[in-house]
């Protein structure tokens, strides 16, 4: 082994403990009787501990480690949506037995109700009366607006999946490019449905909002538990699907519209939808007003009507 | 024992989560998302291999699924770019000469030190940091990366090499320069 052999195809190897028995033996015998090599080798040491030196390990902000570990509690914990929210809805009367999104059932009364409240909201007038806001903690709203916070800033779609939820890039890559997004509801609704949930997604398009992605993911009960993004010019809306047969609405809703109940809470807008038949459950949230939330629902469902006639 | 095994190796998920989207909100995301995806698939982690390799895996694999293109690329994208890169950038960031001579020498080294570092073509900084920071072994790099063990070790090789020529080139530079 000659010098330039030795720092070419040996040096770095060398130097990190990656050489195996029989190239070290002739490694450490050149360098045993080159003080060149040996010096480079030398060298080559301190750049390592030059780059540890000048690259620190960085700690995790506090509130990083709290929202990771409560992000486990909440996967580990197999009743913490439905639990919570149940609990809230001891208190209430409302209960929401229409099937969610299922409009070839109620098209002709969830088309009229849409555009009526489209209406009402555009002309200024306050549509179905709202009692006064109320708010007492409702934490499974807080663990959406957790959930908002998190995937509205960095979101990762699995559906459709060809590998056990492993590979999912092409979602994001071929569709997202402001195209019609009806193709790409079709292909993640498929996919929830192939894990018994919804597949009827809702279509924001007509006030402005593209399908980004959808995220099929399971609580450690096995329940399967949707999230479906969708982003406008300034906002972004998230739609949580999940199946739970004990789940009520929590008091305070401040709107109504079919299967609809609309929320203000803590400078968010909800959505809440609760099925019977299926027991699923949609949880809708933005950080756009109401008025326009429940404008886009309202134009979903009529838009989801007038395809089924 | 996800706790017990993962958690320990937050910080330095973290760091690897900054070095990769060059700011600390996505970051702070990007470490999220790859902690509760382990967690979801602990089950595939064999114990007794290297945690950290695993989850810097995961994060390298998120990163390349959603994040990268959102983040600003300002590092050297080209070998040739990052000479002149790494001398544009010594010119205007040195500071001024205000201390004893020694100290100065010693600040202004570790300074044009990350300067080079940090003007390094991604692909062969990544490397580096991998082995040198995170501390993994070739095979382990080349998983979390998706590249052949040869082309870790070439890169390894190239990147020292590169920061080499470009500390010296620096000393030679100042010592004709009189500074």
């Amino acid at each position: 082994m000659d010098c330039r052999e030795y720092v070419d195809k040996f040096l770095s190897a060398h130097a990190d403990g990656e050489l195996a028995s029989r190239e070290r033996r002739l490694a450490d015998s050149h360098v045993g009787g080159c003080t060149a090599c040996r010096t480079r080798l030398a060298e080559e040491r301190s750049l390592k501990v030059l780059v540890r030196q000048h690259t620190n390990i960085v700690k995790v902000p506090a509130e990083v480690h709290l929202r990771i570990r409560a992000a486990i509690g909440e996967m580990t914990d197999p009743n913490f949506i439905g639990r919570n929210l149940s609990t809230r809805g001891q208190d209430s009367d409302r209960r929401f037995l229409w099937p969610m999104r299922q409009t070839h059932v109620w098209a002709p009364i969830a088309a009229a109700a849409a555009v009526l409240l489209f209406l009402a909201v555009y002309s200024g007038r306050s549509g179905t009366p709202a009692p006064a806001t109320q708010f007492h903690p409702v934490p499974v709203f807080d663990l959406a607006i957790i959930k908002y916070d998190s995937l509205t800033r960095y979101f990762v779609p699995n559906v459709p999946s060809d590998r056990n939820g492993t590979d999912f890039a092409w979602v994001m890559d071929r569709r997202d490019s402001g195209q019609p997004d009806a193709g790409m509801r079709e292909d993640i609704g498929r996919s929830y449905s192939e894990a018994d949930m919804p597949d009827d997604l809702f279509n924001f398009a007509p006030t402005g909002y593209q399908v980004s992605g959808g995220r099929l993911d399971r609580l450690t009960d096995g329940r399967p538990v949707t999230y479906t993004l969708y982003r406008g010019s300034r906002d972004a809306i998230l739609d949580i699907g999940l199946k739970d047969p004990e789940m009520s609405a929590p008091v305070g809703a401040v709107y109504w519209i079919g299967m609809h109940s609309f929320y203000e809470y803590k400078g968010y807008s909800f959505c809440l939808t609760l099925s019977s038949p299926g027991h699923f459950v949609s949880i809708t949230l933005t950080r756009a007003p109401l008025t326009e939330l429940i404008r886009d629902v309202a134009m979903a469902d009529a838009l989801a009507t007038s395809d089924d006639q | 024992m996800f706790e017990q095994v993962a958690l320990p190796h937050l910080d330095a998920v973290y760091t690897a989560a900054l070095r990769l989207t060059h700011n600390s909100d996505d970051a702070k995301d990007l470490l999220q998302d790859t902690i509760l995806r382990a967690y979801r698939f602990f089950d595939q982690f064999k114990i007794g291999t290297n945690c950290r390799a695993w989850l810097l895996t995961i994060l390298y694999n998120n990163f390349r699924n959603n994040c990268r293109r959102h983040t600003r690329e300002q590092l050297a994208a080209t070998v040739e770019q990052f000479d002149h890169q790494a001398e544009t950038r010594s010119l205007v960031d040195d500071p001024p000469l205000r201390n004893p001579e020694e100290l100065i020498a010693t600040r202004m080294a570790a300074r044009r030190f990350e300067v080079v570092l940090n003007s390094l073509p991604s692909e062969f900084r990544e490397v580096l940091i991998l082995v040198d920071v995170q501390e993994l072994n070739y095979q382990e790099i080349a998983d979390v990366l998706e590249i052949p063990l040869g082309t870790v070790k070439s890169r390894v090789s190239r990147a020292r090499a590169m920061i080499r020529k470009a500390m010296l080139k620096a000393a030679v530079s100042r010592g004709k320069t009189g500074s």
